[in-house]
């Protein structure tokens, strides 16, 4: 029997079976669901060692020797000191030895606070500078802007654009900002915009969501039926 | 002896529990039909899809990217056909590559058989199929991906040290030792870091690349909308986003942009960009352009059952009125 023949109906399978718990509940769906769960344990596992810890640590440990047109390297047993490190994040499981496995967390916690000031500024700094955006138009020879627009004008439909950007940015931080009890009414009427916004946000996100759902789908379905039946069934 | 036949229930209350088996079953019909048929939907790309197919197409021919690949066969549907569409402009440019992944074991494996199938796409159109370790090379996954991606931005020559990846019958030899990244001393060498993503290394790529060389995003639908403020605030050069991405970009290498066709007509019109070509002739259209059409009848069905259940909602509330 041609292999790829038997990969793609094996893969065939495994859809209709996942698939079928959108039905109920069943044994079909429960066996493919196993399967799924026990090779991506098994691939992630075999890949942590081919992939990551041989060439991180395994081969700069030991060394590695001359091959083809590899230059050896020298192992570091400096390397070894890693695996104590390591292993200790398993005294968790240990009640009278757990405090152990608080080093690693430590040091892994300590290296990740450390860089979060640099983090919070790549990510947040051009947002918080690309916030600030002109919201009046400075030039009015065109509403919208031209194929050629003049350099550094700012044309009334961007004006319009940047004022609403700017209303959403200010209204949905006046509703986190101001969640407790406000008396002034200007502030609560702007926290209700923001909750509106917000909810508008909300909605995108979740349409965007839908859409990728019934993609995955799509391309399940092109799987079974084109890929599949039609390549295979069709044609033999 | 007459027996009594139960109430049947008010209209409004069957329309909001119509059959689950008979939607799932409409549904499964309704995206396998279109797949049968070619049918052509209009399309306007988006703006963040404009900049990143004039991105790509303004790295000089012959260079480099490095491109991380954190998607599987889960997110195929669109991460699929965003990594052909890549690799597809970046093969014709002639611009080799270098692929990591950060977020799934399994992912270098789904980028290694997706450049084969392309390799079989070129081969069967004449042209010559893109050479593993001298065209582009495998560097393999990395697991934490928030480490990993820190490491590659602070040194790249110690993160992707050691590893090898195999030319075409020689024994596996180490990735420096390849065309792809020869002068490599840190991420600011290559001229674009392409994610093409289903899970947050996006965010961790913003986190620790940014600045160091320019970002360019292909992201999952579900992503579009957080990625887009990155775009907003030029983190990034642009960025396809989910099927609509994918059409977009498919739509782009067949017309370019503000580049005249046969009629004389500019599918693509941009203010931003002067004239930049597409690939007129040579297969463009991948899952984007099978897959919207079918996309269009799922959420029109989506639409119809959502007004079913609200009118029926309606007629409830209408009922327990009188």
């Amino acid at each position: 029997m041609n292999y790829d023949f038997l990969r793609l109906t094996v893969g065939v399978l495994a859809t209709v079976g996942l698939y079928s718990v959108l039905y109920r509940e069943n044994k079909f769906y429960r066996f493919f669901e196993h399967i799924f769960l026990g090779l991506a344990s098994g691939w992630t596992l075999v890949a942590l060692w081919t992939e990551s810890l041989k060439s991180n640590w395994w081969d700069k440990m030991v060394g590695t020797a001359a091959e083809g047109t590899n230059a050896a390297a020298n192992g570091n047993w400096a390397y070894i000191l890693l695996l104590p490190i390591g292993l200790m994040g398993y005294f968790v499981f240990s009640k009278k030895h757990n405090w152990m496995s608080r080093i690693p967390i430590g040091i892994i916690l300590g290296l990740w606070s450390g860089q979060q000031i640099q983090v919070w500024w790549n990510t947040y700094g051009p947002q918080i500078n690309a916030s600030m955006k002109p919201i009046f138009p400075t030039t009015f020879s065109s509403f919208t802007v031209p194929a050629t627009p003049e350099a550094g004008a700012v044309y009334p439909s961007q004006a319009i654009t940047n004022f609403l950007f700017v209303l959403t940015v200010l209204s949905v931080l006046s509703y986190f900002l101001f969640s407790f009890d406000v008396k002034n009414r200007a502030i609560r009427n702007t926290s209700i915009l923001g909750r509106y916004l917000l909810m508008i946000g909300f909605g995108a996100i979740f349409g965007s969501t839908v859409m990728m759902r019934f993609t995955l789908l799509i391309d399940r379905m092109y799987f079974i039926w084109i890929e599949w039946f039609q390549t295979w069934i069709l044609r033999r | 002896m007459s027996v009594a036949q139960p109430a049947k229930r008010p209209l409004g209350e069957r329309l909001q529990s119509l059959p689950k088996f008979w939607i799932y079953s409409i549904l499964l019909v309704l995206t396998t039909i279109p797949l049968f048929v070619t049918v052509s939907v209009p399309n306007e790309p988006q703006e963040p899809a404009i900049d990143l197919y004039a991105s790509l197409m303004q790295l000089p021919e012959g260079g480099r990217v490095l491109i991380a690949s954190d998607w599987t066969g889960s997110t195929r549907g669109e991460s699929g056909g965003e990594f052909d569409a890549i690799i597809r402009i970046l093969m014709r440019k002639k611009i080799k590559f270098a692929i990591y992944s950060t977020a799934d074991p399994q992912a270098p494996l789904v980028a290694r058989d997706s450049i084969a199938r392309l390799n079989d796409e070129r081969r069967k159109a004449g042209l010559a199929p893109y050479e593993r370790f001298t065209d582009w090379v495998s560097v393999g996954y990395f697991p934490n991906s928030e480490g990993a991606t820190n490491g590659i931005a602070n040194d790249i020559r110690s993160v992707f040290g050691g590893r090898k990846d195999f030319p075409p019958g020689r024994p596996p030899t180490d990735i420096f030792q390849s065309p792809v990244l020869q002068g490599v001393r840190s991420v600011s060498d290559f001229p674009m870091l392409i994610v093409i993503t289903a899970s947050k290394t996006s965010n961790f790529t913003v986190e620790r690349v940014y600045g160091k060389t320019p970002l360019a995003f292909a992201v999952t639908g579900v992503m579009g909308p957080e990625t887009q403020v990155f775009y907003q605030s030029k983190q990034i050069v642009g960025f396809a986003g989910g099927l609509k991405g994918v059409y977009d970009l498919e739509t782009m290498m067949e017309h370019g942009i503000n580049n005249p066709g046969p009629d004389g007509k500019i599918v693509v019109p941009s203010s931003k960009y002067g004239q930049i070509p597409g690939f007129p002739g040579m297969p463009n259209k991948g899952k984007g352009t099978l897959y919207y059409p079918t996309l269009h009848v799922a959420l029109a069905l989506l639409i119809l059952t959502v007004i079913i259940g609200n009118v029926g909602m309606f007629l409830s509330k209408r009922a327990n009125q009188r």
